[in-house]
């Protein structure tokens, strides 16, 4: 088994919301639904202040070149196109839909044949973008035909606390089967695996007794972070990546355990996407456990169906490793928040950045072979030639130096800073 | 519903390992516990003191810097650390200004002036201890045993040698009842005798070495590939597997393997850069002990080492996932390969190259021997011996001797004898009379007189009697004789023939009638048939009180000679009075004689 060097061991703190079966969040009086939801260009509303939505309705059509359609969540009336707070911090344009409490829905018109150029279209009108965090539109990612030969799913789940592919694979077996089988037509690999961290056993197995020809089930080491794409495609394939190249230079796609199922519901259940499962976890949730939410979803909606308790420290959308920490309630979900976790004071300790000793941690912890400790202070000198020197361009921001480092100094931000100058300097 | 309200933002990410410098440093503190405890157990009270001090004048020191550079203080107990080691690397009875300097040292000079924690360019206290060694050299290298019963409060100076200092004279030959070469081992790894307060108990060192490892905090690579590095140097330096343990047991060098070269600040980041560095440790201890003026080396390796470490931190770096070199292949990992290769090699170079220098510590038959105190076999299969012994001058004065002789692999020739031990007037041994010699060459040197200033003839009488021990102990238990049988005499109880070379185990009895009492003597008796001489004696059974056979008296003699000497030829010198014991075997070398001439005329 081909295993990535370095990495972290996390607490995994799954056995929070691991055996709660996915529930569903009620629909919330009203969406904020933000047109930019993926990678690329924000979508282009093509409804008006006033039309009246049905659940399914498209609102927003993908801009030119790389970008995704938007649909509506719920049933209700279009407000209008507001500016709204993302997760991020900035200001985007929010398309905002106020419910009028009816479940009516539309849904896409059924597929005439399952070609793969059929199903590729299929992916791309639904709006499905990568569910695992990163969004990239997932027809333009999978059409590299004649390019790859092995898909793999990624299943890891290597952040902590989240379960939602976990639940998704325990519960949608056969829907996430047919959606992977869908994609190897889509992208033309011969084969699909699926990635799995050992931790997650009853999903291994129930998987494995499942998959049937062309599809396997390989078994991963519990580590942070397995579920990277690079260091996901090594253990499942034993094949790298190239510096600067894209998983298909090494003749694999990989698709998240959400997208699959995404891929399957619109492809063969006419639903396109506008729904997500989230994990909602942590020491002060009241009541954690895993639930569909509609996308635009304002963030105290979810606090308060499942009990986002007062002596919260930390709000996290995603995972604590790589998530972002949520400033205001206000913000919303989308089709990539895959978590929200309210952590308690002992969950998430502050950091006070002192001065390094040296340790190395962070060199044995990188997954990339990085030297964080000699980018940090390159960066902090602002010498960004010896920064790229020490590869702060390949930086996946995956959190591990900064996660090992007793002095508690920000190596992870240090090196991201870096790598943001290095590429736009064009070092 | 209350609303959240009190919650933070904050980088990602969220959870961390929950190590702090504190903690690290505690640890360090902790895992320093064993070597602290069995050091103030075995040099008394007063190296606590140095401890203190030395701890004392690193946090007073730190804190001092700080308030003049208007800089908070600093607790995070790293000063503590650096005193700790500091202050368990000094002599046990060093003077009580010594951890001082060397505390302010450490701190001000090679830490804080440089940046403070994290920033010094080299170890603080392997440097503090290296200015300490330059600057007082006296007292620096005044040891004193190990002693538990003794007085706990005295600051008395008995100095005794360390092994590095004194070879095996400085152990006790004997520790918990076990004896020779696996007594000196087991002594040195309790650590009961003369050293530093913190290095000499060599399983309390382990004990700390250990937990560092268990949690987590230092690199076990650093002191294992040092270790090995070491024990492969030791036997290409030395030539023999025995000194191994020896060597990685004396000194500071596994104190300073644990806790000094895994030092964070100074030791490279890379874990492959951490095996270069700690070859390069080794090698360099072991060339300072082998060839250097100083006897240890640790300190000196750490320091020299740590300079370098920049410059492997910054040329040497890991190769990235999916690197590609210039050609756009993927870059190879040189240095992971080689560093691993080095390591298998330097291992299969000690499992290849200690079986071929194995020690023969107990000899392979036995015998018992007035000069040889231990043999052990060169890779090219010579034979190296150490002798030891005294050369009577005068009254009340016999000069102590103790020479390293090298023969050659098939126990004809000396090679080489080096002096250890003798007089430091002049009265040296003259080397050529035996080098490069023949024991028929020797066997026919009896003038050993040298001219008049020097006058080491009694110096030179006795090296030829150790020499000749030499080429008994090959005959005895080296070259190959067949048994044959023989029942002549009932004072032959064993008889071999190797070609015309017949050995016979021969019982006697010396009589001291003065003392109504009956020495039992058994000797292992070489003659050559060929030409009727005496070739070499083993003494397998004889007084224990020094009233032993005078072999050179015998050695090399033709059957004439030796029934021609009359009791003046025979008489022994009066320290070893042997004259009864000579006596008897007079008579016992004729009956081999004539036993000798039996067998070889029956055939």
């Amino acid at each position: 088994m081909a295993i990535f060097r370095g990495g972290v061991h996390p607490d995994g703190c799954k056995q929070l919301t691991r055996g709660a079966p996915i529930g569903r969040l009620p629909a919330p009086p009203a969406v904020w639904l933000p047109l930019s939801q993926h990678i690329g260009a924000p979508a282009l509303p093509v409804v008006a202040a006033g039309d009246r939505v049905l659940r399914g309705r498209l609102v927003a059509k993908k801009a030119e070149g790389l970008s995704a359609n938007v649909y509506a969540p719920i049933a209700g009336t279009v407000k209008g196109v507001v500016r709204h707070i993302t997760a991020g911090g900035k200001k985007q344009d929010h398309i905002l839909i106020e419910g009028d409490g009816s479940d009516e829905s539309v849904s896409l018109a059924p597929l005439a044949s399952f070609t793969p150029e059929a199903v590729l279209a299929r992916i791309e009108e639904a709006g499905i973008v990568g569910m695992g965090g990163a969004g990239f539109p997932t027809a333009a990612k999978l059409n590299v035909r004649g390019r790859v030969d092995t898909l793999v799913v990624n299943a890891a789940e290597c952040e902590p606390y989240i379960t939602c592919d976990e639940r998704i694979m325990l519960e949608y077996t056969g829907e996430l089967l047919q959606g992977i089988r869908l994609c190897m037509l889509a992208c033309g690999a011969e084969r699909a695996v699926i990635g799995i961290e050992k931790n997650k056993p009853e999903a291994i197995a129930h998987l494995a007794r499942q998959c049937g020809e062309g599809i396997s089930v390989k078994p991963l080491r519990t580590r942070y972070p397995q579920g990277a794409e690079k260091q996901l495609i090594y253990g499942c394939c034993g094949r790298t990546v190239p510096e600067g190249g894209l998983p298909a230079d090494a003749g694999v796609v990989v698709v998240n355990v959400h997208t699959a199922l995404a891929v399957q519901r619109a492809a063969v259940q006419n639903i396109p996407c506008y729904e997500r499962v989230m994990t909602v976890s942590g020491g002060a949730c009241a009541r954690p456990g895993n639930f569909w939410v509609p996308n635009g979803t304002p963030l105290h909606a979810v606090a308060d169906f499942c009990g986002g308790r007062e002596d919260c420290a930390r709000i996290v959308s995603g995972g604590p490793m790589m998530g972002e920490a949520v400033f205001s309630l206000k913000v919303c979900t989308s089709k990539t928040m895959s978590s929200l976790l309210f952590l308690e004071e002992g969950e998430c300790r502050p950091r006070t950045a002192s001065a390094c000793i040296g340790c190395g941690r962070c060199v044995q912890a990188c997954p990339m072979g990085l030297m964080p400790v000699f980018i940090d202070a390159a960066v902090l000198a602002k010498d960004y030639a010896a920064a790229k020197r020490f590869g702060a361009a390949q930086c996946i921001a995956c959190g591990c130096c900064s996660y090992v480092c007793p002095a508690e100094r920000y190596l992870t931000q240090s090196v991201r800073l870096g790598r943001k100058i290095v590429k736009e300097r064009k070092l | 519903m209350a609303e959240i309200a009190n919650f933070k933002v904050s980088a990602a990410p969220h959870q961390d390992s929950g190590a702090s410098t504190r903690r690290i440093m505690l640890d360090v503190l902790i895992a320093l516990l064993p070597c602290l405890v069995c050091g103030v157990l075995f040099f008394g009270l007063y190296s606590l003191l140095l401890v203190v001090l030395s701890c004392a004048a690193c946090f007073a020191s730190e804190q001092i810097f700080n308030l003049i550079r208007k800089k908070p203080l600093t607790f995070d107990l790293s000063a503590l650390v650096t005193g700790v080691i500091l202050g368990l690397n000094l002599p046990p009875r060093a003077p009580w200004y010594l951890p001082l300097i060397g505390g302010v040292f450490a701190i001000v000079i090679v830490k804080m002036l440089f940046g403070g924690l994290g920033k010094n360019f080299a170890n603080p206290a392997a440097t503090a201890r290296v200015f300490l060694l330059l600057a007082y050299s006296t007292a620096m290298t005044q040891y004193i045993g190990a002693d538990i019963s003794g007085n706990m409060l005295s600051a008395d100076l008995v100095t005794a040698p360390t092994y590095l200092g004194g070879g095996t004279a400085a152990l006790s030959g004997s520790f918990l009842g076990v004896e020779g070469y696996w007594g000196n081992v087991l002594q040195m790894l309790f650590g009961y005798m003369g050293g530093s307060i913190g290095e000499t108990c060599k399983l309390a060192v382990l004990a700390g070495g250990a937990y560092l490892i268990f949690r987590r905090v230092i690199d076990w690579r650093i002191p294992a590939v040092y270790l090995l590095t070491a024990a492969v140097m030791v036997l290409a330096c030395y030539q023999s597997a025995s000194e191994i343990l020896l060597q990685l047991l004396s000194g500071g060098l596994l104190f300073g393997a644990v806790f000094m070269a895994t030092d964070y600040a100074t030791s490279p980041k890379w874990t492959y850069n951490r095996i270069l560095y700690a070859v390069g440790l080794g090698v360099i201890t072991v060339l300072i002990r082998r060839f250097g003026s100083y006897p240890e080396g640790t300190s000196l390796a750490i320091l020299i080492m740590n300079l370098l470490v920049p410059v492997m931190d910054h040329y040497i770096l890991p190769v990235r996932f999916g690197q590609l070199t210039k050609r756009g292949r993927p870059k190879p990992a040189v240095m992971v390969w080689c560093m691993r290769g080095l390591c298998i090699a330097m291992a299969a170079a000690l499992l290849v190259g200690v079986p071929l220098v194995q020690y023969t510590e107990a000899p392979v038959r036995g015998g018992t021997y007035s000069y040889v105190s231990a043999v052990s076999r060169n890779l090219d299969g010579s034979y190296k011996f150490t002798v030891k012994g005294g050369a009577y001058i005068m009254d009340g004065y016999t000069q102590q001797l103790e020479f390293v002789v090298t023969l050659d692999g098939a126990g004809e020739s000396v090679e080489d004898v080096e002096p250890v031990t003798q007089s430091t007037m002049g009265y040296t041994a003259e080397l050529s009379f035996f080098e490069g010699q023949s024991y028929e060459d020797i066997l026919a040197r009896t003038d050993l007189g040298t001219d008049a200033e020097t006058s080491a003839t009694k110096t030179n009488t006795a090296l030829r009697a150790m020499v000749l021990e030499c080429f008994c102990w090959y005959d005895y238990n080296v070259a190959g004789y067949e048994e044959i049988s023989y029942a002549g005499s009932e004072n032959i109880v064993r008889a071999e023939r190797r070609g015309d070379l017949y050995r016979f185990t021969v019982n006697g009895i010396a009589d001291l009638v003065e003392y109504d009492y009956k020495q039992q003597l058994s000797y292992a008796v070489t003659v050559d048939a060929g030409t009727n001489t005496l070739l070499y004696i083993t003494t397998l059974t004889e007084s224990t009180f020094g009233y032993t056979l005078d072999k050179p008296v015998f050695l090399g003699k033709t059957e004439g000679e030796i029934a021609a000497m009359t009791e003046g030829d025979i008489q022994a010198d009066i320290t070893t009075g042997a004259t009864v014991t000579n006596l008897s075997f007079q008579g016992l070398a004729q009956t081999c004689f004539d036993a000798a001439r039996r067998l070889q005329g029956g055939e």
